[in-house]
């Protein structure tokens, strides 16, 4: 250790900087590794603990990890008794949702943008739109099953439980910008449509596309809810609604699982994203 | 030339209006190099905004070669803020170049001046850096190199080598002196530091403590560069200091 250190300066800049590169990286990989060790730890630890409590509770609406993992298989490979796969159906859900949410963004995120460029419209406009956002999504159902049918009712249902939240959190992205920023572009002679385009919004979108993130879980809950209500077949929902009437609670929790392990690469798709469009903040904590 | 006729403001922040500035009446000249002393939270930077158009005045009006400040007329004004206030989404070239992105140059001529500027900062290498990946005293010079790009007719600068050494400080403030004498452009300048005050201003202007009043202005006719060791220099500085403290 110590003769490595008396060789350090000799070393030529290059090399050096080829070193710290180096060394970065090898600070990357062990972090990386860390990361995964703990989690295939915390997954083990979680596993093990199901098992025991099924074990322990012995009831067979309780199955332990190994019944449900061959379910699992044969829902994978086979499908269901009417023989829909279990890809199949996350497709369906995962289609629901991600059109849901797209319309969600069509409409939330320019409207939070406007509004927060213009705050004097939201304040004007509470009393309307606050009742409308404490409304829960589920509430929403009698009047979607009425005017909605097929699709369209998903997408609304999604619709209404992702719009509040992504228009609130993207206006408040907007709102936050830095008042120094806006003096800097303003003293060099900047138009108002220069400082919303060039200033504000470049400095909401990291919030904004954290707002995209947040509100899938949101998302998720809407498709269940909505798929359990309506009287079709496939869907993650309609999995578990129909297998929870006949008490195969193997098939539920399955459903229950695919639904995590989807809203999961949801997620770290949108990090990863997050990751490469914002690189100059500072890195996250991981 | 710019005038202030008895410019009065006070801010209302919650317990009360505060009056932060009192009375100020004063003529710049073109050309002329003011620095501003005065203690901390006495009102410096309110004056500069004012002066910018960014702050509206209680009382009194500002004057820019006879008319108001207008930020929509876009006078060729540099303001270099306390703070550097880099947009973290922009690497420093871009930084750098807001100003002749809103006059809408071609980018090929705003990186040409940017990197000509960012040289003379001491900033080479670093065009392509973004601000989370350079130092506090590199931050402030590339605000400053964001207010010299519009080549500025007035430059307003808030304590711009603060965070800076004195190597690079003294570097900067000859910069800042060759620029001046080279187009002549009306400076205002506020410091902390006396010497800096008496190396680099024409005319110095001390403010009282809040709200602030005019309690010195003085022309320095001392030759440049001057000679911080000189008779006169020591006497004007003991002088500053005596109303200082
Ligand atoms: N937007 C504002 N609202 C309320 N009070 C303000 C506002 N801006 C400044 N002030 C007050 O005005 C006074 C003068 O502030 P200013 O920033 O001009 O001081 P300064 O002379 O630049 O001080 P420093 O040397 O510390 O930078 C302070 O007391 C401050 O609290
Ligand atoms: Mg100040």
């Amino acid at each position: 250790m110590a003769k490595m250190r008396e060789a350090e300066p000799v070393v030529e800049i290059g090399e050096m900087t080829a070193a710290v590169s180096r060394e970065r990286v090898q600070k990357l990989s062990r972090d990386r590794r860390r990361v995964i060790g703990f989690n295939s730890l915390s997954l083990l630890l979680f596993v093990l603990l199901w098992e025991g409590s099924s074990r322990l509770l012995h009831s067979v609406f309780f199955p332990g990890p190994l019944v449900v993992s061959r379910t699992f298989v044969v829902l994978l490979v086979e499908g269901d008794i009417q023989g829909y796969t279990l890809p199949y159906h996350a497709y369906v859900s995962l289609y629901r949702v991600l059109l849901g949410f797209g319309a969600a963004c069509l409409t939330a995120i320019p409207l939070g943008i406007i509004l927060g460029l213009w705050r004097p419209v939201y304040f004007g406009t509470r009393v309307v739109s606050e009742p409308l956002r404490f409304i829960p999504p589920l509430a929403w159902i009698p009047m979607a099953i009425l005017f909605f049918s097929g699709l369209g009712r998903y997408v609304f249902l999604i619709w209404v439980g992702v719009f509040f939240p992504l228009f609130i959190l993207t206006m408040n992205g907007v709102s936050t910008a830095s008042p120094t920023f806006v003096d800097v572009a303003r003293v060099l002679g900047a138009s108002r449509s220069f400082i919303a385009l060039r200033i504000i919004i470049p400095n909401a979108l990291p919030q904004i596309v954290g707002a995209m993130r947040a509100v899938m879980s949101p998302a998720w809950m809407c498709i269940v809810a909505a798929e359990m209500v309506a009287a079709e077949l496939v869907g993650l929902g309609q999995l578990i609604n129909n297998y929870a009437t006949l008490l195969r609670m193997d098939i539920v929790i399955v459903g229950m699982i695919s639904i995590g392990i989807l809203g999961l690469l949801l997620n770290e798709a949108f990090m990863a994203v997050e990751r490469t469009l914002f690189r100059y903040r500072q890195e996250v904590k991981v | 030339m710019l005038e202030y006729r008895n410019v009065h403001k006070s801010f209302d922040a919650g317990a009360g209006p505060l009056p932060v500035i009192k009375d100020f009446t004063m003529t710049i000249r073109e050309g002329e190099f003011i620095v501003l002393l005065g203690p901390s939270g006495c009102g410096k930077s309110t004056l500069l905004r004012i002066t910018a158009g960014l702050e509206p005045t209680s009382m009194g009006e500002v004057l820019i070669g006879g008319r108001p400040p207008d930020l929509r007329r876009r006078h060729r004004l540099g303001f270099v803020f306390q703070e550097p206030a880099l947009m973290p989404w922009r690497d420093l070239v871009s930084n750098v170049t807001l100003g002749l992105e809103i006059r809408g140059v071609p980018k090929a001529e705003r990186e040409r001046q940017a990197g000509e500027l960012l040289g003379l900062l001491g900033l080479k290498g670093f065009e392509r850096y973004y601000p989370h990946q350079v130092s506090g005293g590199m931050k402030h010079r590339v605000a400053i190199a964001r207010a010299y790009i519009v080549d500025p007719i007035i430059l307003l600068m808030d304590e711009p080598f603060v965070a800076l050494d004195a190597q690079t400080r003294e570097s900067l403030q000859r910069d800042l002196q060759d620029l001046w004498q080279r187009r002549k452009k009306t400076v205002i300048f506020v410091t902390h530091n006396l010497e800096e005050a008496i190396l680099i201003g024409t005319r110095i202007v001390v403010l009282s403590s809040r709200p602030a009043t005019v309690l010195l202005d003085c022309k320095v006719e001392l030759p440049m560069p001057r000679d911080p060791v000189s008779r006169e220099f020591v006497a004007l500085r003991q002088e500053l200091r005596g109303l200082l403290v």
